[in-house]
């Protein structure tokens, strides 16, 4: 089975070669002199007074929670999708269940608003 | 060695690398981007071990949504990484003593022998182990299945009820409600007679 | 390949909860979308989520009362059963759940949190503990502890503007987690060992004896510790005061007593179904851990000002006392530890719901100091709330006498004299601090003279039957003690 993932292989070594070889290249071959300025952090000829880095809106955790929920739930189809035709109406029967516990969590998420922006 | 050994090592090394780095970054973003790499790379274990459902599972969950959620929280909460690493020397000895107790739990538990088994012969190649698990998942396994949705309805309702707030005096419009204006709703005819203005009101005001 | 269809009608119950849980959910959401301005709170429709619940764990006890024939039934490939003890423990399930949602009305209205939600959470908790009670199987009773412990850190932490009440979530959650992969990882070491995840079929992998015990000795720690936690026995009961202390007290009622049922039900289904033949290997580390809980339960006690505090650590040693019935890891100990948590859960039930009922909007009768002088404010209130206090302590006639001296006689039953002296001494230790609410109550002059508000009738109703029935069921013993007996008889016999 494993030769099966082979070219896998291949194409995250071959992704590795190319994108670390253009970074080793630049590092070896271009000229550093760095001094304190160059390394200081500016902004559009001022300096900088506040960090890059700003606190996030919790709205955007609620987003995000969901988004695995229901990335979750799509986790499982996909066996589901392969061995379809091997488990009969049961295993049909079975993912519509699944799906209907969560459409009922769709449901309240939505009638609660918090798929809103606002 | 086999190749699939050589392979196991290189995973292996790159897993241990990142791992170290996510406990010693300094900038929590660092350290969550270096646990994206280390699930890659134990992804890249699990398919050695012929779980491949598992492995694609665990790049498309947690590389691709637990990590956003990961990021967003480091982002959110503003964590002076300096306060923390204050305390580190303090915990250092006790933690070294967990981690020691476990290493050796380890080695004595986690030898493929004192379980009594040997390594699998490895699958044809047209085994497909998202296959084997769909077809026990389904039937078999049902009850479990239909209680982890009821576990993701859960999380769900406890995510909404816990973070969700709505904000007082937004300015915000429904589209829904603005796309059904009407114009009578917006437009009024009046019917104005013409007047003559009153001269002596303005002179008062003037 | 067509797969037959299981039996449904033995899991009937969990179906309904299940179904109705989505109901109440479903009428929380579109009771929301129906107000003009949300940010206001329309009482109406949310108390039809208190109705429904009421009404669904009425049906659902109507369900399983009436399918118990003490018959084990079991159902999906072996991974649900329903026997005598769980009918029994459900059923107590349902009724605690019944008085947790009636006592804690008020309460949930004075403070907002008369929500959809609530008795959402409550009544997957509440399928949580019956997915425990009826596994058979690693994999469900896993499952079933996850659903009960994310519903309970939502609970804890619904109240989300009070930082206390957050920080308990918190720390909960943190634990909890840690208990869950402790747990997992004692599981992932059996299962290594033995090859499967059904308890049955595990017992009779290791009644034939392992290859390694070093492997057994530590999956057997691992879940023990993890147990220990759930049930937050010393030393791994550091949440529990934190947790009592700072969730509301709604849900601190709730917390302490169905949960216990859920706990009990996975001590024994791990231990004394799957694990029965490694019974010397975790005996030991029972006995360890009940004694601890004896000690460090009764002792911590007496220094508590807080009485939620105060019952969490007598929640701390009540379930040392649990475990020492476990641990003789025969059927009179299961039959006495099974009729020691049923009690201790009506006596938790009553101590707390009267908790509730003082509380009033903004004040919240916690502290021990708010109890004195009870009874010339309240006369009733006091005697129920002394009836419960020294039944605690395990004095006669009360039932708590009862259930302590069950556990006590398996105890020497089985030959372990030096536990039961043990048990004893801390329980004289324990008699102290329970004996001091009744003092507090009755010999010394209250802060205040105001009348306690007029609380809802049902809510008063209940807490008298509760009271007097742990009176009565310790003037009349021995029916409910005959019938744990039988039920873990008709099960594990």
């Amino acid at each position: 089975m494993l030769e099966n993932y082979f070219p896998i292989l291949l194409f995250i070594l071959v992704g590795l070669a190319i994108g670390i070889g253009p970074m080793l290249l630049g590092w070896v071959l271009a000229p550093n002199r760095p001094d304190a300025e160059k390394l200081s952090p500016y902004e559009c000829g001022f300096e900088a007074f506040e960090d890059a880095r700003m606190k996030f809106d919790v709205r955007y955790y609620l987003v995000a929670i969901l988004f695995i929920l229901f990335d979750l739930e799509i986790a499982f189809l996909f066996p589901w999708a392969v061995v379809l035709e091997q488990i009969g109406a049961f295993g049909f029967w079975s993912m519509v269940v699944f799906l209907a516990i969560l459409v009922v969590g769709f449901v309240y998420e939505w009638m609660k608003g918090a798929l809103e922006w606002e | 060695m086999e190749f699939s050994t050589v392979v196991f090592y290189f995973f292996a090394a790159i897993l241990l690398l990142s791992g170290l780095r996510v406990i010693t970054a300094k900038n929590p973003v660092h350290a969550a981007l270096a646990l994206v790499l280390a699930f890659f790379t134990a992804a890249g274990l699990w398919i050695l071990l012929e779980a491949e459902f598992l492995a694609i599972t665990l790049v498309l969950v947690y590389v691709g949504a637990v990590m956003v959620l990961f990021l967003f929280v480091v982002m959110m909460l503003d964590i002076n990484i300096e306060q923390l690493r204050q305390q580190f020397w303090d915990y250092l000895p006790i933690a070294a003593l967990v981690a020691g107790l476990m290493i050796v739990q380890m080695v004595l538990v986690l030898g493929g022998e004192t379980f009594g088994l040997t390594a699998p012969a490895p699958k044809p190649a047209d085994y497909s182990n998202t296959r084997e698990l769909g077809l026990l998942l389904y039937t078999e396994y049902v009850y479990p299945f239909e209680l982890a949705a009821v576990i993701l309805l859960v999380a769900i309702v406890a995510a909404i009820a816990l973070t969700l707030r709505r904000r007082q005096g937004v300015k915000w419009v429904d589209p829904a409600v603005q796309v059904k204006v009407k114009r009578e709703g917006r437009v009024r005819l009046v019917n104005l007679k013409p007047q003559k203005p009153e001269l002596k009101a303005e002179e008062d005001e003037a | 390949m067509t797969f037959p269809m299981p039996d449904l009608l033995p899991a009937a119950p969990e179906i309904l909860v299940l179904v109705m849980a989505c109901v109440v959910l479903m009428f929380e959401a579109y009771a929301v979308r129906g107000q003009a301005d949300r940010s206001e709170i329309v009482a109406r429709p949310r108390v039809a989520g208190y109705v429904l619940t009421l009404l669904t764990l009425l049906a659902a006890a109507g369900l399983t009362a009436f399918t118990a024939n003490g018959v084990s039934a079991t159902t999906f490939s072996g991974m649900f059963v329903d026997d005598a003890m769980a009918d029994l423990l459900k059923l107590m399930t349902y009724l605690a759940g019944i008085a947790a949602a009636i006592y804690s009305r008020q309460y949930l209205a004075d403070r907002a949190l008369m929500r959809g939600e609530y008795f959402a959470l409550l009544l997957f908790a509440v399928l949580g503990m019956m997915v425990m009670i009826s596994a058979s199987h690693l994999l469900t009773l896993y499952l079933g502890l996850e659903l009960l412990s994310l519903a309970l850190y939502a609970m804890v932490a619904l109240r989300r503007d009070d930082a206390v009440a957050v920080e308990a979530a918190m720390k909960y959650f943190v634990l909890g987690a840690l208990a869950s992969g402790l747990l997992l990882y004692g599981m992932s070491m059996l299962y290594g060992l033995t090859g499967t995840l059904e308890l049955n079929k595990m017992a009779a992998t290791l009644a034939g004896g392992v290859d390694n015990p070093v492997v057994l000795a530590f999956g057997l720690v691992f879940v023990v510790a993890g147990l220990g936690f759930k049930l937050g026995t010393a030393p791994f009961h550091m949440w529990v005061p934190d947790i009592y202390h700072g969730a509301p007290t709604a849900v601190t009622l709730f917390i302490g007593s169905a949960p216990k049922l859920a706990a009990f039900a996975f001590v024994i289904r791990l231990l004394a179904d799957g694990l029965q033949p490694a019974h010397a290997d975790w005996q030991q580390m029972l006995a360890v851990m009940a004694v601890l809980s004896l000690a460090i339960g009764n002792l911590a006690a007496i220094m508590q000002t807080n009485i939620k505090r105060m019952l969490a650590y007598s929640t701390i040693a009540h379930m040392g006392f649990l475990l020492l019935g476990v641990m003789t890891g025969e059927l009179n100990g299961y039959g006495a530890a099974l009729y020691y948590v049923v009690t201790y859960v009506i006596m938790s039930l009553g101590a707390f719901g009267l908790i509730l009922h003082l509380a009033r909007a903004g004040f919240e009768a916690d502290a021990l100091d708010d109890y004195k002088g009870l009874n010339s404010r309240a006369p009733w209130l006091a005697a129920l709330m002394a009836i419960l206090m020294l039944s605690m302590a395990g004095l006669p006639p009360f039932v708590g006498f009862y259930a302590k001296l069950t556990v006590l006689q398996a105890l020497v039953g089985a030959g372990w004299i030096w536990l039961a002296v043990v048990a004893v001494l801390f329980s004289l230790v324990g008699a102290y601090y329970y004996l001091r609410v009744v003092k507090l109550m009755y010999f010394d002059t209250p802060h205040s003279h105001e009348p306690v508000l007029a609380t809802p009738g049902d809510a008063r109703l209940l807490l008298s039957v509760n009271g007097l029935g742990v009176l009565l069921l310790g003037l009349l013993p021995q029916p409910l003690l005959a019938l744990c007996l039988e039920a873990m008889r008709l099960t594990y016999g």
